[in-house]
């Protein structure tokens, strides 16, 4: 039996795992080298003592009744690991990391001798293991933490962003709830279908087709557009298309984002329309008569012209009727211009009973002429208790040099020959 | 009859033999842990990897939180042993295991590893012995986990066939309950139709 313990306790020290056998009682009848090594107890100190002595902090009651059913069961027991250590503490030297200063151990209790109740407790170092678990958990913790803001961004961003996601061929394959509500539509109408539907509104216009001419080229577009609801009301976005390409280069989606500036829009148009007759006011019309002064295509031939329309005798029409009809006649005279003028000329009201024109694309003989038909259509004008009104021109054309004073002075000088040779004529200066 | 394929005689032995290691494992808890508790009479099934799915579906709930113990077992006949409790139960046999009212995280994982280890060794050991053959046990390990994720993808690619036995465990007085499922497949359940095969034999020669 002495010889048979011997050569059990030689293979115990070779083991490169922790060995100890104890009883019952928890009296230590084996301690190995390794476990001399890592405790820093001798085996000549604790064999023959009871473990309790060295180890006091270890639950006993747990442990022998663990001892028990090895020995009444003649099969392993095991301590969990998965969360702390459970039996003795051994102090580990790894530096490198310092999640763990004591060993996390692999403990099973087999039986060994089981007529003299004695167990051998085996220890395996499972630390750098359950270090990784750690940092696995960690980092999942850390992943479901992100995933949890993720969602919640998600959320604000579904029910406050209007975003679509189309496929290449601009067919719809998400879009957020934001989106689907402000235009009335049920997500399920709008998957599927092609965006440009939607946007029915402009969608022959320059802007829409410059829209077309960014994507084409698989770059960004930003820009105003003005579309339509499912409702018919018509509304102004802010919006910016990006395309999602492919490693080949290829666009594979893209993700419009919306920003409605309906209310926006609505302010500028005020701050650039007259109260009275809705054309555009003073300032708007200096702004875009600006612009066509800063174009440098005008020749002889095709240069822009300016027009000063003057209501003829309106002053009566005050004095008579009063400046409630007066205003009708300002009205009138408003509507039936913008029902007379070309697409692409612009009528402001200047002031009081005179508007502007400015009339693209023309030469002197052409702005006469054009002047004159608006003119004829004034006259055709018959409006109640005042009946027919009439409106005297002068009209000019731009020349190299000019100004907007210097245009303005000369239709003006026009106006006032009308004026002078009997009103309800067109003079060209 | 295919080689994994079981015949009724075969389960009825099987049957009988869990009926057995299950008493077995009653009275060792009530000796070990001083807890009287009765196991319901085993149910067995050979089934496919979605038919085990579907039967844990049955057997649990999905929005409850489980403490799942698994322990593997390998030998002649070798598997994977897995002891369910809920929260609750587990709770309570922490408690009463660690003799206190407000148990550690800790303490209730070692409790269930406690309570696996007597009822994985009694009711295995016990078929092995009835079959003459022995097996090892591996260190068991313990996750909580909500009910669908007990048995993960990963863990089934290579099941073919899989033997089920399960029983409920109960400890009224304690109010713990728990579900044990004992789980093995393909060659190991050729083995285990060869053993129950020599046992015939022995019982009828």
């Amino acid at each position: 039996m002495t010889g048979t313990l011997e050569h059990c306790n030689i293979v115990f020290d070779s083991l490169e795992n922790g060995a100890l056998v104890v009883d019952e009682e928890c009296t230590v009848w084996s301690w190995n080298k390794w476990l001399e090594i890592n405790t820093g107890i001798a085996s000549e100190a604790i064999i023959g003592s009871n473990l309790k002595e060295f180890y006091p902090e270890l639950d006993y009651k747990g442990f022998q009744r663990k001892i028990r059913t090895t020995l009444r069961l003649t099969t392993p027991t095991f301590y969990d690991a998965s969360l702390s250590n459970r039996f003795i503490t051994i102090p580990r030297n790894k530096v490198t990391t310092s999640l763990l200063t004591n060993m996390q151990l692999q403990v099973t209790i087999s039986p060994y001798i089981p007529s003299l109740k004695r167990v051998m407790i085996s220890i395996h170092d499972i630390s750098d293991l359950h270090e990784l678990k750690m940092t696995l958990q960690h980092r999942m913790a850390e992943i479901a933490n992100l995933n949890s803001v993720l969602k919640q961004d998600k959320q604000i961003i579904d029910t406050n962003l209007m975003i679509v996601k189309t496929d290449c061929g601009c067919l719809v394959t998400d879009v957020t709830k934001a989106f689907s509500c402000f235009f009335g539509f049920e997500k399920e109408e709008l998957t599927g279908n092609s965006l440009s539907n939607l946007f029915v509104a402009n969608k022959h216009e320059a802007e829409f087709l410059q829209m077309k001419e960014v994507l084409n080229k698989k770059e960004r577009w930003s820009g105003e557009m003005e579309v339509l609801k499912k409702n018919g009301e018509n509304v102004w976005m802010d919006a910016v298309i990006s395309p999602h390409l492919d490693e080949k280069n290829e666009v594979i989606s893209y993700t419009a984002i919306y920003h409605d500036i309906t209310d926006k829009k609505r302010i500028e148009l005020l701050s650039i329309t007259d109260p009275l007759t809705k054309l555009y006011n003073r300032q708007k019309f200096n702004e875009v008569c600006e612009q066509m002064l800063m174009r440098q295509h005008w020749t002889q031939e095709s240069t822009f012209g300016l027009l000063i329309a003057d209501v003829d005798h309106f002053k009566n029409v005050n004095d008579t009727y009063g400046h409630q009809v007066g205003d009708t006649v300002l009205i009138a005279m408003a509507d039936t211009l913008t029902d007379a003028i070309r697409t692409s000329d612009i009528l402001a009201r200047w002031g009081g009973e005179e508007f502007v024109i400015l009339l693209p694309d023309v030469d002197m003989e052409k702005a006469t002429l054009v002047a004159d038909k608006y003119r004829q259509a004034i006259e055709q004008l018959n409006i109640p208790e005042v009946g027919s009104i009439t409106a005297s021109f002068g009209v000019t054309v731009f020349s190299k040099g000019d100004t907007q004073e210097t245009m303005m002075h000369r239709a003006d000088v026009g106006l006032y020959r009308a004026k002078k040779n009997g009103r309800n004529r067109v003079e060209f200066n | 009859m295919q080689n994994n394929e079981f015949s009724s005689d075969h389960l009825d032995v099987l049957k009988e033999l869990m009926n057995i290691a299950m008493g077995n494992a009653t009275a060792n808890i009530a000796d070990l842990l001083q807890a009287f508790g009765t196991m319901h009479i085993p149910h067995l099934q050979i089934s496919d990897v979605d038919g085990l799915k579907n039967y844990i579906k049955m057997t649990i709930s999905s929005e409850d939180e489980y403490y799942v113990t698994k322990q593997l077992f390998g030998g002649k006949i070798g598997g994977e042993f897995i002891f369910l409790v809920n929260k609750e139960s587990a709770i309570n046999l922490g408690n009463y295991l660690y003799d206190t009212v407000k148990v550690s995280d800790a303490d209730i994982m070692d409790a269930v590893i406690e309570l696996t280890n007597i009822l994985s060794s009694t009711t295995i050991g016990r078929l092995t012995d009835e079959l003459n053959t022995k097996v090892q046990f591996f260190a068991p390990y313990t996750e909580v986990v909500s009910g669908d994720p007990l048995i993960s993808e990963e863990e089934t690619l290579n099941y073919h066939k899989i033997i089920i036995i399960s029983t409920v465990l109960e400890f009224q007085k304690h109010k713990i309950s728990g579900q044990i499922f004992i789980l093995s497949r393909d060659e190991m359940i050729i083995s285990l139709r060869e053993l129950i095969d020599q046992k015939l034999e022995e019982l009828y020669s």
